[in-house]
């Protein structure tokens, strides 16, 4: 062999081993991300804690018998191909070998397969809920509503939408279940995920060990606004969740005469309330406002705003009602001060209003919808999320005053 | 070096790759076309490095190739196959969809089993080898397909048969021909010399009588009591007070689905209702459902008297007439320890109307309140 095919051999070499080790170690340093609130193997609760053992123990064997199989795999092509050698002696079974090479793997998955069993039964388990609450998906936000439960001072029932308010250190058992497609939900933190399916209750275990916000998205395919159908769980102490229990309870509060906020309340019962539920608010008449999502929304709900400014992010948890400065003010709190921070709420001052506003000019352009008024024949004529509404800068105004008074 | 295998990948991803160009040029360039279209040249490339780096495997020379190559092909039906297809496709554009389906599936399978074959006729010089090759490759799709088929043709037979009987011949039926078929089973078990020709040919009449009588019982169609039952609606009409309908009230509804995914469970002991919330067991006093979305109720009764659950849902207007009238749902009759599945579909929160609520006739003064938030 000459000189010069040698080096070009060589230089081949170099750069195949250059571009394997750019793509390997681009994909390992993509592990060590910083800001990953979703990343599965840091658990926050004892459900997801145990998941993550198991995994750690799957991870390992794989690992092993892939690295095996791979050097083998490479070792075979490499050594043995076609270099027009005479074909070797062509032989057919070996009993001893094949009953080896089905028992260890037959051992390895037995193993693997005792704790994934008995995790799946722990993760099944709830004899032991302290808490139930309802959870129910739609295109494209989560709605949570928690039963009446007298321990915990809830007598009527609450309805909030985005943010899962739960106690801390407590077993809460949430029942799934969704409005038009599948869903599901999941908070990697604090447990697996979970299929939330039309006309069946699916139950699904959580539990944070201390107060703090676990984010989660929705991890099953449910048409366009798929990625920004995400939900956050709020975990607090039993005393914060027992403040925020009786505030969600607490009678509307009418905006006072001659406010913004007055005439924004006139313009929701005109344009809004055929779709959002306010508790307490009342017509021009004195008789309660219903909503009537089932005649306006193909899923037959729209997040009840009774109390929107209690929570911090709006639209399935995807954008923030908290301005930068005061969001990272109560998501990087420590965990003690974090229940106060979240039970302000959303103040004047704290309000992300240009996003608030971008939704009230033309929630569609923000959030992909079908809201398109031409193209609603295959749902009988109701949207699939929030439409178009064109309402003036001015009612936009008075309806942002009127919206911060919901709290 | 590009051998005869790999030849096929390297097309392929040629072909991808232009044809993702033209995608992203002409029709959208960041679509999940466009991605489709890449993968799939990507795999085609990955596969044609493989089998170039591999040396194609088998063929040793040009020679033993080129051998292969004056095989005379075998007889095939399958283009006259493909042929019909395509005209029942055309065929069912213009009249039934049905049809057009059924041109599909024979376009499809006659296009398969056409290229494997022609494949594997030109695979090497000898023909044993060929056929042996073609079977190889299609047999596991040809077996599970051919015997979805054959047990379809039985069930449906079946079906129609049963349906046309009436129960008890039903019963009676069901119970001889699956001991026949256990007893055979044992029999050519345990006698191998019951194996082959006469067990085939049983199996064929057992086959070919089955399906004449479903078609016969087909054609006369289901017996009176169902087609009234269908006629007059008893499968979905339930009377909420205390008598018993004619046909199917009494039978609980015994469909596990609805049962294991259940949002509260009423039961009944010794003359009082008691709710708990799946996942729950305390008891509570108020049930909550979230509005407009199927949930199933259970309900269990323990009393030897037989009752059912009544949800009370407020008030809806008769269409015609704008009469208000009650507007109830409920299970049927439930005899001692058997369940039965309520399936409510709220659409009003209970502030408009509410609370709603779940009774049990004849357990007067009890009720559990209903909370649609
Ligand atoms: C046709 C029904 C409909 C009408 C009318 C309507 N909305 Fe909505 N709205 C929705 C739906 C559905 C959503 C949930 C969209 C999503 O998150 O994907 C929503 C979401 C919202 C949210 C976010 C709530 C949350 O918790 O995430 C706010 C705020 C809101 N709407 C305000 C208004 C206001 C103010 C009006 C009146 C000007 C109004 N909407 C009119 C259907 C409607
Ligand atoms: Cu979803």
């Amino acid at each position: 062999m000459s000189r010069h095919a040698l080096s070009a051999r060589t230089a081949r070499r170099a750069r195949a081993l250059a571009i394997t080790t750019m793509v390997g170690a681009s994909m390992f340093l993509a592990g060590c991300a910083k800001d990953a609130p979703q990343d599965v193997f840091q658990p926050k609760g004892e459900n997801a804690a145990e998941i993550n053992d198991l995994q750690y123990m799957v991870f390992g064997i794989a690992g092993v018998v892939g690295v095996i199989m791979t050097v083998l795999f490479v070792v075979t092509m490499t050594k043995f191909r076609d270099k027009g050698q005479p074909i070797p002696e062509q032989s057919h079974g070996k009993p001893a070998l094949e009953i080896t090479l089905t028992i260890i793997p037959a051992l390895i998955l037995s193993v693997v397969g005792v704790f994934t069993t008995r995790t799946i039964f722990n993760l099944a388990e709830t004899k032991d809920t302290e808490l139930v609450i309802n959870v129910t998906g739609q295109q494209w936000w989560w709605e949570y509503d928690y039963p009446a439960q007298e321990d915990w001072g809830i007598d009527q029932p609450i309805i909030t939408s985005g943010q899962l308010v739960m106690p801390a250190d407590t077993k809460v058992l949430i029942r799934e279940t969704s409005r038009d497609v599948i869903h599901s939900y999941w908070i990697p933190a604090l447990n697996g995920k979970r299929d939330a399916v039309p006309g069946r209750i699916h139950t699904l275990r959580l539990q944070a060990d201390n107060p703090g916000i676990y984010a989660g998205q929705c991890t099953e395919f449910c048409g366009l606004s798929h990625a920004n159908m995400r939900m956050e769980a709020v975990a607090l102490s039993k005393d914060d969740f027992a403040t925020w229990v009786k505030n969600q309870q607490a009678a509307y509060k009418a905006p006072a005469e001659n406010t913004l906020a007055k005439e924004g309340e006139a313009v929701f019962l005109n344009q809004c309330v055929r779709c959002h539920q306010v508790n307490g608010l009342k017509k021009a008449d004195g008789t309660a406002a219903i909503a009537a999502p089932d005649e306006n929304v193909y899923a037959g709900a729209a997040p009840n705003l009774s109390k929107l400014m209690s929570r911090n992010t709006f639209a399935g948890a995807t954008w923030d009602l908290l301005k930068k400065e005061c969001r990272g003010g109560v998501w990087d709190a420590k965990s003690e001060e974090f229940g106060a921070k979240y039970l302000e709420g959303v103040s004047a001052d704290c309000l992300n209003e240009v996003d608030l506003r971008r939704w009230l000019r033309n929630a569609p352009a923000m959030k992909p919808m079908y809201a398109d008024p031409t193209k609603l024949e295959p749902t009988d004529g109701k949207y699939r999320g929030m439409p178009y509404l064109a309402l003036s800068e001015g009612d936009i105004d008075k309806l942002v005053a009127y919206l911060l008074t919901l709290k | 070096m590009i051998t005869t295998g790999s030849k096929y990948f390297y097309g392929v991803t040629v072909l991808a790759t232009i044809a993702m160009v033209l995608y992203m040029l002409f029709v959208n360039p960041n679509d999940i076309g466009a991605v489709a279209l890449g993968s799939l040249a990507s795999a085609a490339a990955l596969l044609g490095g493989l089998t170039s780096f591999t040396r194609d495997s088998t063929a040793h020379s040009v020679k033993e190739a080129s051998a292969a190559a004056t095989q005379p092909a075998p007889a095939a039906v399958w283009p006259l196959i493909v042929a019909v297809g395509i005209v029942m496709l055309v065929f069912g554009l213009a009249t039934n969809p049905i049809v057009f389906v059924l041109g599909i599936v024979a376009l499809v399978a006659g296009a398969v089993e056409w290229l494997v074959q022609d494949y594997a006729s030109r695979a090497s010089a000898d023909s044993e080898f060929n056929s042996q090759l073609r079977g190889r490759l299609l047999h596991p799709l040809e077996f599970p397909v051919g015997a979805a088929v054959v047990v379809g043709i039985i069930a449906i037979s079946f079906s129609r048969i049963m349906l046309n009987i009436s129960k008890s011949a039903g019963a009676v039926v069901f119970i001889v021909v699956s001991s026949l078929v256990l007893v055979l089973g044992f029999l050519v078990a345990l006698k191998p010399s019951m194996r082959g020709r006469a067990i085939g040919t049983l199996c064929s009449v057992g086959f070919v009588a089955l399906v004449g009588a479903g078609i016969v019982t087909g054609i006369s169609g289901e017996r009176a009591e169902l087609v009234e039952a269908a006629e007059e609606d008893h499968y979905s009409h339930m009377e909420c007070g205390a008598e018993a309908d004619k046909y199917f009230d009494k039978h609980p509804n015994n469909a596990v689905s609805l049962k294991s995914a259940t949002l509260a469970t009423i039961t009944v002991r010794d003359g009082k209702m008691i709710a708990t919330l799946s996942g729950l067991d305390a008891p509570v006093e108020k049930v909550t459902i979230p509005a407009s979305s199927p949930v199933q109720v259970l309900f269990h009764n323990l009393d030897s008297e037989e009752h059912r659950l009544v949800a009370e849902l407020g008030e809806k207007k008769v269409a015609d007439t704008g009469v208000k009238e009650k507007s109830e749902q409920c299970t049927q009759l439930t005899g001692e320890d058997q369940v039965n599945v309520l399936t409510l579909n709220i659409r009003k929160p209970s502030i408009a109307a509410g609370p709603y609520k779940l009774t049990v006739p004849g357990l007067e003064g009890q009720e559990i309140e209903v909370y649609v938030p």
